[in-house]
């Protein structure tokens, strides 16, 4: 679900940049005043831990496919969703400057749909709640059925709602021209395979973690502890989700590790149109700055945005443009023959 | 003779049931260096984090005079080095630098006296080339070499190792044992590896189910095989006759 | 080479780039921080048809490879990454967008087809950037950059001990992959069996790594915080450099260079 640069807006990407950073701001003022110096060390460990078990394969029986951990419900359920919301920034930063998965721009984007919700909403409207409750009775087992429970609810709300939030960002960037509603309907339905999987592979690693070290799970033990509202406000976050997923769309199984990439390669083979009844008009959002900017690009450059130009200015301002490009390129070879000789020199 | 380390009937479990210290009583001269050997579970790390602190048992135990208690860590902490068997644990700066760095300027040592401290100590383990490496990019040599380094620049009264030597190659072993060797300051070093205790140490301890069962010259335990069979434990290989 | 091995050559590799020197790596890593995201920022700005007016912005990353040394392919390989999302968003776009907005010699040339490869150079131009600024500054200079720039310490503290046992966790996973597949050879992934327990056993020795690493940071007198090794000094020529890249980018952006470059010579 790592979004690149190229699919935002500036606009979008700065929004979602002060959203995750002040969420960060918060986390970081809440464990300052746990002061628990012991915690940094656990984080990192943690997060190193995540950032390579999530390069495990686990086979789907029955399948041929495979699935992954899902690192913000198995950080939350370890660290507490603070520090599992930190260790995951970390870990995205680490994917996005080494790996260059995800960008630059992307990564408060990529940090709200991924850590925000799997931390954050994960933990204290699906997971606390649940784990606090009485459901499927007391003892041991209760326990391990209830971390079950929690682990696939949470990882497929949190994938929902992550899955949303990439169709919402884009469509505002005004990057795509497929129509909102057509991009949530293949979204949603794929990243619900994904996210039953994640949980089911993050819900045997906590089962297998509360058998042999049941202190290191948070809430393992804390059924009957009064959590106000909890159930209901699972059931509430369910039906958000219903909500968002529903719509008649179909359960598909996905046989690709990427939902997104799934998602986009697979609409265009079946070749999508417009007839699923929802209007482009409605739902193509475009962001403001990208308007302005097509009125500053107006003033100044050869092609008027969204402007249908007449053919006769037209080719005469294709052919600058193409002969201006062509000189472009030129000067990027000789700045590489003069760098080639420098570097010669220099060696 | 100063005492640098001494344990009074030093008791320590981690369950009730089941003591993993038992009546444990030594002390430890300046200047001296010790061996402590024992087979696994005998309680050698025990021991060593029962002196640094990190776990508190019944007895007394001192350091530099000191009471190992927890209002005292600080400055029992400032006079103790600890290298431990995973360099990598102990190496989480970036740069060996910067994790030579990391003690002298948590103990409030002026930034200019802490780099003259480092350079010193680079040079005394001939290792100045390593300075500026990242602690991720070094072989398992050079890990254990800076990680002894980086306790070093502590200046420590007294140094703890445990097992310096395991999993390194025969040169590593050699530099690793030279550099024990060439310490002025008290050592103590845990390890399975009786060859380099026979090499770095005057003096040993014997362990067996958290208890001292012998405590000795090298000379009186290193060479009994009798007492270290019974112990679960083997002659020096350069004592064997193969 | 498993997966983990892969991303552990690949650290490596990025590793020994920015080990490198040249007039680039020798600038601050502030300089090429604040560059990189202005750049980044200029591009992403361009709107979805300004092909032509964007060209030019490719001259940046073209300099900078000539400029550091470092090798294009080992960029190119990263695109693996990117590439495939922002192609299939892209894709949409001629299905979508048929209306003809160019010419060229005869033949219509829909909005969509521009937009889409507008968006797909816009991937490429990005990942170049934030490749060459991790390519040419080390990590610790990085972080020293962020401290400076205000970021929590305790962020920038968890990134360098997270990207130092990243390293380790990582190794000891491929390692335990290897002799796992060792043991179960034709199966493609961990079998439904080992589920928890591979990567649990692995989490639960993970904590009581964590548990002695903050021993030894304790007994080296650890007490909240850490001391970095100072950052070398913000001099004119990084002032410079960063204000000329930020100046040309304003200037690529406002001014539509490719239009006036081929205005010299067409009419």
């Amino acid at each position: 679900m790592h979004m690149a640069d190229a699919l935002l807006s500036p606009a979008v990407a700065a929004v979602m940049y002060a959203s995750s950073g002040t969420t960060a701001g918060i986390s970081i003022h809440q464990l300052k005043k746990e002061n628990n110096p012991a915690q940094l060390p656990t984080m990192a460990v943690g997060a190193a831990l995540v950032f390579a078990g999530q390069m495990i394969n686990y086979t789907i029986p029955g399948t041929g496919s495979s699935g992954h951990i899902c690192g913000g419900m198995l950080l939350s359920a370890l660290l507490g969703p603070q520090a599992g919301f930190l260790s995951m920034i970390v870990i995205l930063a680490i994917q996005c400057l080494f790996f260059a998965d995800g960008g630059l721009m992307a990564l408060g984007a990529n940090v709200w749909n991924m850590a925000f919700y799997g931390c954050f909403v994960g933990y204290y409207l699906i997971w606390r709640p649940i784990l606090r409750s009485h459901w499927f009775g007391d003892g041991a087992r209760a326990v391990r059925l209830r971390i079950i429970a929690a682990s696939v609810i949470g990882c497929v709300v949190t994938l929902q709602l992550g899955a949303f939030s990439v169709v919402l960002e884009t469509s505002l960037s005004g990057i795509t021209e497929l129509p909102f509603g057509a991009f949530v309907a293949l979204m949603q339905p794929i990243h619900l395979a994904i996210g039953l999987v994640e949980g089911a592979v993050t819900a045997a690693v906590l089962c297998f973690v509360y058998s042999a070290r049941p202190e290191l799970v948070r809430e393992a033990d804390a059924a009957g502890v009064s959590a106000k509202g909890s159930v209901k406000s699972v059931v509430a976050v369910l039906t958000a989700v219903t909500v968002l997923v529903g719509g008649g769309l179909s359960l598909l199984a996905s046989s690709n590790p990427d939902g997104l990439e799934w998602a986009l390669f697979g609409n265009a083979e079946s070749g999508y149109s417009e007839n699923m009844g929802l209007d482009e008009e409605a739902y193509g959002v475009e962001s403001a700055v990208a308007d302005k900017a097509a009125s500053l690009q107006e003033g100044t450059a050869f092609l008027p945005d969204y402007a249908f130009p007449d053919s006769e200015s037209a080719a005469g301002t294709t052919v600058s443009g193409l002969v201006g490009a062509a000189m472009v390129a030129i000067v990027a070879a000789a700045v590489c023959v003069i760098g080639g000789a420098y570097r010669r020199k220099h060696s | 003779m100063k005492t640098v380390i001494s344990f009074e009937n030093v008791n320590f479990s981690y369950e009730k049931s089941r003591p993993v210290m038992r009546n444990v009583s030594f002390r430890i001269q300046d200047g001296e260096a010790v061996g402590l050997i024992g087979a696994n579970g005998a309680g050698k790390s025990t021991l060593m984090k029962l002196l640094l602190g990190l776990v508190q048992g019944q007895g007394r135990i001192t350091v530099d005079g000191v009471t190992v208690e927890s209002a005292n860590l600080p400055q029992v902490r400032r006079s103790l080095g600890y290298v431990l068997q995973n360099s990598d644990h102990q190496m989480f700066m970036p740069t060996v630098y910067e994790d030579m760095m990391f003690g002298p300027l948590n103990a409030m040592v002026p930034r200019e006296e802490a780099e003259r401290r480092v350079d010193e100590v680079l040079a005394a383990l001939d290792i100045a080339e390593l300075k500026h490496r990242h602690n991720h990019r070094l072989s398992g040599g050079e890990k254990r070499m800076a990680a002894i380094a980086t306790v070093l620049a502590m200046a420590p009264s007294a140094v703890l190792m445990d097992e310096p030597t395991s999993a390194l190659d025969p040169y590593y072993r050699r530099v690793v044992i030279r550099a024990i060797g060439a310490m002025g300051q008290t050592k103590l070093i845990a390890a399975h590896d009786l060859d380099m205790i026979w090499d770095t140490c005057q003096r040993v301890l014997l362990l067996d189910g958290g208890e001292i069962v012998a405590d000795g010259p090298k000379e009186s335990i290193l060479r009994d095989k009798k007492l270290l069979e019974q112990h679960h434990m083997e002659l020096p290989l350069r004592f064997q006759n193969v | 080479m498993n997966r983990m091995e892969a991303a552990l050559r690949e650290l490596g590799e990025m590793d020994d780039l920015a080990a490198r020197s040249s007039p680039i790596h020798r600038r601050h890593a502030i300089a090429k921080l604040l560059s990189t995201v202005g750049y980044i920022a200029v591009v992403l700005s361009f709107p979805k048809y300004a092909l032509a007016a964007l060209t030019p912005m490719a001259l940046w990353p073209v300099a900078l490879f000539q400029l550091s040394g470092v090798p294009v392919s080992t960029c190119f390989r990263k695109l693996r990454y990117v590439l495939p999302l922002v192609m299939a968003v892209g894709l949409f776009n001629p299905l979508f967008d048929r209306a003809p907005l160019v010419y060229l010699g005869g033949v219509a040339v829909s909005g969509g087809v521009v937009s889409m490869v507008t968006l797909m150079v816009k991937g490429v131009l990005c990942l170049m950037a934030s490749f060459l600024l991790m390519a040419t500054t080390s990590i610790d200079c990085l972080c020293a950059a962020l401290r400076t720039l205000h970021l929590p310490g305790m962020v920038v503290t968890l990134l360098l001990l997270t990207y130092r046992y990243t390293g380790v966790l990582t190794e000891e996973l491929a390692v335990m992959t290897t002799a796992y597949h060792l043991r179960a050879p034709g199966q493609k992934g961990i079998h439904v069996s080992a589920w928890g327990s591979f990567l649990g056993q692995l989490l639960l020795r993970s904590m009581d790594r964590a548990r002695e690493l903050y021993d030894s940071m304790v007994l080296r007198g650890y007490h909240g915080h850490f001391h970095y090794a100072p950052v070398g000094p913000f001099t004119g020529w990084d002032g410079l450099y960063l204000a000329l890249c930020l100046g040309v980018f304003a200037l690529v952006r406002l001014v539509d260079v490719t239009g006036w470059l081929g205005g010299l010579l067409v009419r």
